[in-house]
Parts: C-alpha cells; sequence; structure tokens
C-alpha cells in the first residue's frame, strides 16, 4: 500500500512493501529494507543499515493531524494519509471561512469572556484556561462574530478541543 | 530490630515527596497514613500508604490545605507525628502551632522559627542580626539624595526596586549616577501605577549570580550543624530545573563552602532552628555571598546531598522530631564525589513549556549504576490537571562532575514517558553544553542558553527510522491502495532538523 507522508511540512511518500519483522519499503522510490519488531505498543525498534532506532509514537493533540515520532529525543511530526481515504476525510471537514479557538493543553476552564454572537476583535480573549496551577487566555485568531461556544466554566477539556469557533 | 520511634505518622502531601517520605518511613518501621483529594484516590502515595484518608475534593484549598481535615485524618488514624513534604502547609506557622496543640508531632521546625523566617524582609532581619551577609541595601524607602549616597557606598551597578513590588515592576539598574535620577523618577511613577505606591529602595546589583543553598540540620538540644551545598542556578521563570552538588565554585574554593556553612548556621541558630531546613544565598563571581532567604522544609532537591553525604534526610528529620539529639557532628560530613539531579516537568517544551497532564500510557525509567529516581507515577495512571507539573526527579551520582553530566545524559536517553509530554528531551542540549561544562553558571544561564543554541543535527537514516515507523504505525490503524507521486528525502531532513529538539 502507498501512504501519503508529510514530515513537519515536506510532503513524501511510502510504500510498505512487506511489514516487519523483515520490512521492505520503498521511500521516495527508493526501495530499502530493515528489521522491525514492536517491542511494546507505540514502539517501534528498527534496525536500519546495523542501526538501531528505538522509534517511540507520540499521538498529537486531539484535532491535530499525524504523529510525533521520538527517537533518541529527536522529534519528527509525521502525518500520514491514505490518498484512498482523503476524499472521505475532506467531505467531513467543516464549513469554510469559520476559526477554531482550541485549548492548547489539557485543562480546566476558569473563565468564558465573550457569549455566542459576540462580535470580537483580532486577539480578543475567548476563555482562560488552566492547568497545574498556569492560567492561559486562548484569543481569537481573527476578528468575527462567536458562532459557537463549546464550553462553559468548570468544564475540564483535553489538548486540541475547541472551545469556541469565530465566523 | 529496636521499636520504632513512632508507632505511625501520617503524611500531609502527595506525588513524589509523600512518596518518598513514606519509603524512608517504612524502612524506619513506621506505619504510614496518606490523605488524599478527590482527584488522587489512585496517585501512588495512597496506593503505597497503610492507612489513608480523603480530605475533600481537587483543588489544594478544599483538600492538602485544610490543616482541619488532616489533623482530623491524624486523630482518626492514631498518627503520633505528621510530616508536611514540601509546598502546602510545609512552611505555614499556623499549621506547625496548630499539630503543637493537638498533641502531634510537627515534623520540622518550631512555629516560631518558621514564623522568623517566613517573610523574607523579617528573614533579612534576622539574618543581619546574626551577622550572615545580606545583599546591601538601604533599609528604608530613598530619595534621590539618599539614593546616591547609598551608590557612592555600594558602587555600581545598583538597582532600584518598588517597596511595594513584584514581577520586575518598577525596578531599573542603574550603572552609573549620572542615570540615578532620572532612573528613580521613572521606575517610582510606573510603580505608582502598578501599585499605588511609589516608595522605591535601593540594593546593589549582583551580575550573573549563582543560586547557591547551605543545607542545615539541627536537634532540639540546640546542636546545629550544615551538610555543604547545592548549586541551583539552572533556573527557568525562577524555577530550579538543575541542581547540583557540590558546587562547581566552592569545589574549587572549599573555604566558600565553611564559610557559607557556618554563615548558614548562625542565621539558623538566630531563629531557634531545629530539623531541616536550607538557608539561600547569592554568589557572585568575586565569592561573595549574600543571605537571600530561609526554607524551613526539607527542599525538592534534597536528593543530591544525600548522594553526596550517604545521609537519609528524611530518617534525620524523623529522628530529631522525636527528640534524639544528633549523633552527626560537623567534623563526621563528608562530602564524597558528584551528584546532579534534573526536574521532570509535565509540560511540552514544544509549546512554551505549558503544562501538559493527561494519562501515562508508557513508562520505562532508567536503571542501571549511580541512578535514582524518586517519582509518582506509573502507566495507566492520569496526572491530575489540578497540582504541580512536577512528575519526578531524576538524580544521579558520580566520582566527578563530568562523569556524573555523562550519566545524566545516559540516563535520560533511557528515559520515557507516553501519554503526556514532558521536559526530558530538554535536558541533554543543556548537559551537552560547554558553558555548562565549564561550569559558568548564574541564575539567566537558561535565557543565554535558549539565544545561542544551535539545534543538533540528526542523521538521514533516524529520519528514515521515523517516517517508516510512522508509517507502520498508520498502518496498523488503516489499509488501502494507490496512487503515485514522488518526492526526496531531502525535504524531510531539513523539516526534520528543524523541528527537533533533542
Amino acid at each position: 500500500m502507498k501512504l501519503h507522508l508529510t514530515m513537519d511540512g515536506a510532503p513524501g511518500q511510502i510504500e510498505i512493501l512487506s511489514p516487519g519483522p523483515a520490512c521492505c519499503f520503498r521511500l521516495n522510490g527508493e526501495q530499502r529494507e530493515a528489521a522491525v519488531e514492536t517491542p511494546e505498543p507505540g514502539v517501534y525498534s528498527v534496525l536500519l543499515n546495523g542501526r538501531v532506532y528505538d522509534a517511540r509514537i507520540e499521538e498529537l493533540a486531539d484535532g491535530a493531524r499525524g504523529v510525533a515520532v521520538v527517537i533518541d529525543g529527536f522529534r519528527f511530526v509525521v502525518e500520514v494519509r491514505d490518498p484512498r481515504r482523503m476524499a472521505a476525510a475532506a467531505a467531513q471537514t467543516g464549513r469554510q471561512g469559520a476559526a477554531t479557538v482550541a485549548a492548547p493543553m489539557p485543562g480546566k476552564v476558569v473563565r468564558v469572556l465573550v457569549a455566542l454572537g459576540d462580535q470580537v476583535e483580532a486577539g480578543q480573549g475567548i476563555a482562560v484556561v488552566e492547568a497545574m496551577k498556569m492560567q492561559n487566555e486562548m484569543k481569537a485568531a481573527h476578528a468575527g462574530r462567536v458562532a459557537s461556544l463549546r464550553v462553559k466554566e468548570g468544564d475540564t477539556v483535553s489538548a486540541g478541543q475547541t472551545l469556541a469557533t469565530i465566523e | 530490630m529496636s521499636a520504632p520511634l513512632f508507632s505511625k505518622v501520617l503524611v500531609a502531601n502527595r506525588g513524589e515527596i509523600a512518596v518518598r517520605v513514606m519509603r524512608t518511613l517504612r524502612e524506619m518501621g513506621i506505619a504510614t497514613v496518606a490523605v488524599y483529594s478527590d482527584a488522587d484516590r489512585n496517585s501512588l502515595h495512597v496506593r503505597m500508604a497503610d492507612e489513608a484518608e480523603r480530605i475533600g475534593p481537587p483543588p489544594s484549598a478544599d483538600s492538602y490545605l485544610r490543616m482541619d481535615r488532616i489533623l482530623d485524618a491524624a486523630r482518626k488514624h492514631g498518627a503520633a507525628a505528621i510530616h508536611p513534604g514540601y509546598g502546602f502547609l510545609s512552611e505555614n506557622a499556623e499549621f506547625a502551632a496548630a499539630c503543637e496543640d493537638a498533641g502531634v508531632v510537627f515534623i520540622g521546625p518550631s512555629s516560631q522559627s518558621i514564623r522568623a523566617m517566613g517573610s523574607k524582609t523579617a528573614a533579612r532581619q534576622v539574618a543581619i542580626a546574626a551577622g550572615t551577609p545580606v545583599v546591601p541595601g538601604t533599609e528604608g524607602p530613598v530619595d534621590a539624595a539618599q539614593a546616591r549616597a547609598f551608590g557612592r557606598q555600594a558602587g555600581y551597578p545598583i538597582l532600584l526596586k518598588a517597596v511595594a513590588g513584584g514581577g520586575g515592576k518598577g525596578m531599573r539598574r542603574v550603572d552609573r549616577e549620572a542615570d540615578l535620577e532620572s532612573a528613580l523618577r521613572d521606575a517610582s511613577s510606573e510603580a505608582l501605577r502598578a501599585f499605588r505606591n511609589g516608595d522605591m529602595y535601593a540594593e546593589k546589583l549582583i551580575e550573573r549570580p549563582r543560586h547557591i543553598e547551605i543545607q542545615v540540620l539541627g536537634d532540639r538540644h540546640g546542636h546545629l550543624i550544615h551538610l555543604g551545598e547545592r548549586e541551583c542556578s539552572i533556573q527557568r521563570r525562577h524555577q530550579k530545573v538543575i541542581e547540583e552538588c557540590p558546587s562547581p565554585l566552592v569545589d574549587l574554593h572549599t573555604e566558600m563552602r565553611h564559610a557559607m556553612g557556618e554563615a548558614a548556621v548562625r542565621a539558623a541558630a538566630a531563629a531557634g532552628y531545629y530539623n531541616a531546613g536550607t538557608v539561600e544565598f547569592l554568589a557572585d563571581a568575586q565569592r561573595n555571598f549574600y543571605f537571600l532567604e530561609m526554607n524551613t522544609r526539607l527542599q525538592v532537591e534534597h536528593p543530591v546531598t544525600e548522594l553526596v553525604t550517604g545521609l537519609d534526610l528524611v530518617r534525620l528529620q524523623v529522628e530529631i522530631a522525636a527528640g534524639r539529639p544528633l549523633r552527626l557532628k560537623q567534623e563526621d560530613v563528608r562530602w564524597r564525589g558528584w551528584a546532579m539531579e534534573c526536574r521532570i516537568y509535565a509540560e511540552d517544551p514544544y509549546n512554551n513549556f505549558l503544562p501538559y497532564p493527561g494519562k501515562i500510557t508508557r513508562l520505562t525509567r532508567p536503571l542501571g549504576p549511580g541512578v535514582r529516581i524518586d517519582g509518582a507515577i506509573y502507566p495507566g495512571w492520569t496526572v491530575p490537571v489540578d497540582y504541580d507539573p512536577l512528575l519526578a526527579k531524576l538524580a544521579v551520582w558520580a566520582g566527578h562532575r563530568d562523569d556524573a553530566a555523562d550519566r545524566m545524559i545516559r540516563a535520560l536517553r533511557e528515559y520515557d514517558v507516553g501519554g503526556i509530554r514532558t521536559n526530558i528531551g530538554f535536558f541533554r542540549q543543556i548537559l551537552e553544553d560547554a558553558e555548562f561544562r565549564a561550569a559558568r553558571l548564574h541564575t539567566g544561564f537558561i535565557e543565554e542558553f535558549f539565544e545561542r543554541r544551535t539545534p543538533p543535527q540528526t542523521s538521514p537514516d533516524m529520519a528514515v527510522a521515523a517516517a517508516l515507523a510512522a508509517a507502520l504505525h498508520a498502518r496498523s490503524r488503516f489499509r488501502a491502495p494507490e496512487t503515485t507521486r514522488a518526492d526526496s528525502t531531502s525535504n524531510w531532513l531539513r523539516a526534520g532538523r528543524s523541528g527537533l529538539l533533542r
């Protein structure tokens, strides 16, 4: 199966010809081999050209695309897309022109600073999320109208969760 | 085994420090009582305790800061003493007094000592009275003439500070007398706007100071000693990040250890201090040192002192609280080798170090020679959003400083916490930094480090391995065929490099 990849924004393509343990794959047209084991869920031990890479998968925040792959402290953000599914995914994305305000970290909503239908300026605070004694004000990226308000004070939110949308 | 000093001790804390205290209590044959909020029923300190009592909902103000509920729990469970850990109620004189009144031993200093060292200004007066050097400054508000007189006497640069100040507002550095008057005017009006109080005082500016602190220990019979220093100059937003013992500066000039140790003991004695405490100093390049404040409790970074002195500070605290005279004399204290500690936080180094609580899905901890971890996490546990993001302290010991730093890097490379973000990857660059290795440390080190650092390079094959791992991971989730498009790996490498932190 051929998959489209984006690594920190740069596109590419990978085809897995045979999965592990004796893995054969074609990366951007070049065929390569590696011995791959999965000793723990989310951990890939990749033996490539005689070197061992202990690759650990980190899920990104809800709503973010792809995963982070951490190898010996180096971190690669990789998005993998199955081209056949892209059409379906595109159909699911929301209306154009709406910007979401999302929580950057898991935490608790301590204050909601706007009401549904409010006109807001770019940079205006929408809600304050607190985690571990630190408060963070989530701001509108653009001017617009608060089209939806998905949280109230006291709500617990996860990273990437939409707090509000601005149209 | 002789009878334990206390039959049962309540630990009025949570997280790694509660676990650390319970470990020693267990070694001493003392039964342990945990207290917990609703957010902590599954936390390790509750799981490992012999007994436990719920003390309220998650907010600290409704649980870990509730003296009444903690004392009720102590009574109900028949605990003879309370260990407060650090933070929460540990430096609360009222709580220490309430324990004394309730006939429960507070494992720490007396309420009077906590009060005497409680505020920075009160502690400064105690230190001055004890003959401990403090940062030279005017004792009260100054006008332009008084500030000028102070500048001439102390020498420039000086720092003008708002009496009511905080957060850097109403603060000005003055490098020469010619600038003094306008700086005072500006700072004063800024202070007036911010605090409705324009009063200013002046202090000598300590350039590129080191933060060096002295561990003191005293029994209830007037015997007070010090256990040497720790260097805690590596700080971010005034939060210590890496600590070491000994201090590289003091290690080169061991007479400093005795001078600082004696000064710390004098200050502590002036406050009638017993149990474990820490006297914090600023030190300048000329090796002058100045009293900053005293922490009247066990310090977060106490393990580095334990590793180098071979002592168990919690055990000593318990013995002192039980009224035992200190068997240890000053000349018995020996410092051997080098210890370093990294504070592992649940925070996202890729997003401005914002806290990042959540469920721990994977956990591999470093093992092997010279490694100690004080932590309270386990796979499957959800880090609560309600408390401090400190997950664990990774400490290493080795014979020499360079070896300790190398060992720390090795241990960090073994450490894997999945499901949440941590700062584990952030330490390595500092530990490899030439300035750090040369021990040119000061409290602004990390800010300067961020400006000069160059991200390390990855190998092409590493990027290939990352791409392969991501593809295999995605493949395990979906399957489907076909379409084509080509590109080179070089773009990815560039992208990978820009995004890495290591």
